[in-house]
């Protein structure tokens, strides 16, 4: 498969970035530090992000802009986090979360 | 449209409503309620949602203990879903002082039969397993106390009533009452007059202005009291954990948001409604004092509505004696939602059944007048 990810832009110039390691499930992934975690998950062939809590259907990537909450998942042990804003870092461990999220006591 | 009734009940909430249900159930068909917006738009809708009998006074405990015991079969006899769900009551004593009334609480409690314990920090923590067990030195619990859904609630109510016969008319602003040989004549705002000759005031916090529209005092103040609820998560706890030294409760709802509200002692009298980011901060600090481990959790929309307060924080009920015909049914001091279901019954027996009960009888307006022999309630966030 094709990545997504835009190579040559005809506007914009994008920056090579360092590139890092993340988890996605317990799997090791690539992607350039600072781009959004959604956006990497992408670029790797991932487009199921969570499932709805109710009818548990498949969300992926929807607005990319951090307002409608397609993309929350498990990042660190933090639930909710949108993925579309939150920037990629070093050994992040990214997880599909339960439901509406889990929070251990 | 017809305007004249055996009974009009002046607010649709879930007083309103639920009187208007008993009544029509009593017998007493012809039942009309006035609502100045829409159902539960008042303090019902705006509520935490909870109903406990853990009470520091007789009176509310018996109201409340009649309530639930209602409460448990009200899905059946209305035929509506309305999440109601005993998940129980968790109230923490952080003093002293705390413990010996929460203690003598507890004995009078289960003098009047109810099943409720006082248990240890790490009982309390093992019952809401996120609680901050170093700020507590005992709690009691109620396992049969919960919460519902009071929009659901009062609609089931609602619709129950309009079954029987009852009409409710929505948007239908009192702005007027007059008595005239033993008929009541409510003017409002569409300019339609109604006629009755029994009377409720089930206003809520506007049960005052209803008074003084027939000359009488009803000695209610209402107070803004504020709320929140954070985004959804799974289940976390299932009780409703109430502290009255920090001031707040929480509970989760069904779909997963924590909703969580506080006392303020410095709020003015008033019936403003409107949101103060000093509230969102003060009850995030309250919070997470108690909850350290759900600091994460975000807030996605805070909201108000009125405490409607008597001098001692208990309700007003049954008849007065300056006007004839004018049932009250008001100053709940926050606790409406709770009681209505006991109260709207006894008052119902009352009007139709002319059947006396002492619980009303102890709580008529008199005691407020005189201010004697008054004890306040103190269990009240």
């Amino acid at each position: 498969m094709t990545s997504l990810r835009i190579e040559a832009h005809p506007v914009l110039e994008f920056e090579k970035k360092k590139k890092v390691r993340f988890f996605f499930e317990g799997k090791e992934f690539e992607g350039f530090e600072g781009e959004p975690i959604a956006a990497a998950l992408h670029a790797a062939g991932v487009k199921m992000l969570r499932r709805s809590p109710h009818k548990n259907r498949a969300r992926g990537f929807f607005c990319a802009i951090g307002r409608c909450s397609s993309c929350i998942m498990e990042v660190d042990g933090e639930i909710n986090t949108m993925t579309c804003i939150t920037p990629l870092k070093e050994g992040m461990q990214v997880k599909m979360q339960k439901g509406h999220g889990e929070i251990k006591p | 449209m017809k305007t004249r009734f055996d009974a009009i009940i002046i607010g649709g909430g879930i007083l309103g409503v639920s009187t208007a249900y008993e009544l029509a159930k009593a017998g007493m068909k012809n039942v009309c309620v006035l609502e100045k917006h829409y159902l539960a738009s008042g303090s019902t809708g705006r509520c935490g949602g909870g109903f406990r009998q853990q009470w520091s006074t007789e009176a509310n405990t018996r109201l409340a203990m009649d309530s639930v015991a209602r409460l448990e079969s009200i899905e059946e006899e209305l035929g509506y879903k309305t999440e109601f769900f005993q998940g129980g009551y968790l109230i923490l004593a952080h003093t002293e002082e705390e413990e010996k009334q929460f203690a003598a609480n507890v004995e009078m409690q289960r003098r009047l039969g109810l099943n409720v314990e006082i248990v240890d920090p790490e009982e309390a923590g093992k019952i809401v397993p996120f609680l901050n067990k170093d700020l507590i030195r005992k709690a009691t619990w109620c396992p049969k106390d919960g919460h519902i859904n009071p929009f659901l609630l009062t609609q089931a109510y609602a619709n129950a009533a309009r079954r029987l016969g009852a009409e409710i008319h929505l948007w239908t602003n009192v702005t007027g009452i007059m008595k005239k040989s033993n008929t009541f004549f409510i003017m409002t705002e569409n300019g339609d007059n109604y006629e009755t000759p029994l009377l409720f005031n089930c206003a809520g916090g506007y049960s005052r202005t209803i008074g003084d529209m027939l000359n009488v005092e009803i000695p209610v103040d209402p107070y803004r009291h504020e709320i929140l609820v954070t985004e959804p998560v799974e289940r976390l706890w299932d009780p409703m954990v109430i502290s009255f030294s920090v001031g707040l409760y929480a509970r989760q709802e069904m779909s997963g948001g924590v909703v969580m509200g506080m006392g303020d002692p410095n709020e003015p009298v008033g019936t403003y409604v409107g949101s103060s980011m000093h509230f969102m901060y003060e009850m995030s600090k309250r919070f997470t004092k108690l909850f350290p481990k759900l600091d994460k959790l975000r807030i996605v929309r805070q909201w108000a509505g009125l405490y409607e307060m008597t001098a001692d924080a208990q309700p007003i009920l049954g008849p007065i004696d300056q006007i004839d015909s004018f049932i009250q049914a008001c100053g709940f001091s926050g606790h409406g939602l709770m009681l209505a279901p006991a109260v709207s019954q006894l008052l119902a027996e009352m009007t139709v059944h002319g059947k006396s009960s002492e619980v009303i009888d102890s709580l008529n307006v008199k005691r407020l007048y005189e201010l004697k022999d008054v004890v306040k309630e103190k269990s009240v966030v």
